[in-house]
């Protein structure tokens, strides 16, 4: 029960916890009905799953440049994904093309745009 | 064993690059395949970094680097002509 022994099944639980995040967006990327709904499946795979598998990298390299590297790309990540998915949402609210938001029961967001007009 | 979860870790994200590539031919409106162009951008700098590591080379990750910001901006441009029909 080495230090190195933890080091390593710690970096494989984060590694299989990132790859579930990847595969549960990917999941919902073919399930979901919606450009919203996939949308924030696929918000997932950036911040949970790449973000996991980045740490998980770094867990197990330590502070290499390889490691520094992952951490790096994961804050990256984590810090773009977000802002990313907020400016698809916007345009593809916009662009008037969503057959989703017809259905929705609450739509605060055209009533503030009508309001600004 | 971690090599064996690192193969599998492999094999599982080039696999996951299917349902990117089936929604972006099927995907009904622009912002689906949008999403899903999004989507697999972040999957091959997933397998570039997971890949890095197996080789233990730094180069790899430079690359992964430079395709996340290409992607980020990839996503912004066509996010805003979708929007106002300029990018600028």
């Amino acid at each position: 029960m080495s230090l190195q022994f933890v080091i390593d099944i710690l970096s494989d639980l984060i590694l299989l916890i990132g790859l579930f995040f990847v595969f549960l967006g990917m999941v919902g990327l073919i399930r979901m009905p919606d450009v919203y709904n996939r949308l924030h499946t696929t918000t997932k795979i950036g911040t949970l799953g790449a973000f996991g598998v980045m740490i998980s990298l770094f867990v197990r390299v330590g502070f290499e440049p390889i490691g520094i590297k992952a951490l790096t790309l994961g804050l990256f990540l984590m810090l773009t994904a977000p802002i990313a998915a907020h400016m698809i949402g916007r345009a593809a609210f916009h662009h008037g093309s969503s057959y989703g938001i017809d259905n929705a029961v609450i739509d605060d967001y055209k009533e503030a745009c009508e309001r600004l007009k | 064993m971690s090599s064996i979860l690192l193969s599998f870790a492999l094999t599982f994200m080039a696999f996951t690059l299917v349902p990117c590539i089936y929604r972006l031919i099927k995907g009904p409106t622009l912002s689906d395949r949008v999403v899903a162009l999004d989507a697999m951008a972040m999957v091959i700098v997933v397998i570039l970094g997971v890949y890095s590591y197996v080789r233990d080379s730094v180069f790899f990750m430079d690359v992964a680097l430079v395709l996340a910001i290409i992607a980020f901006v990839g996503t912004i441009a066509i996010a805003k002509y979708i929007d106002k029909g300029v990018v600028f």
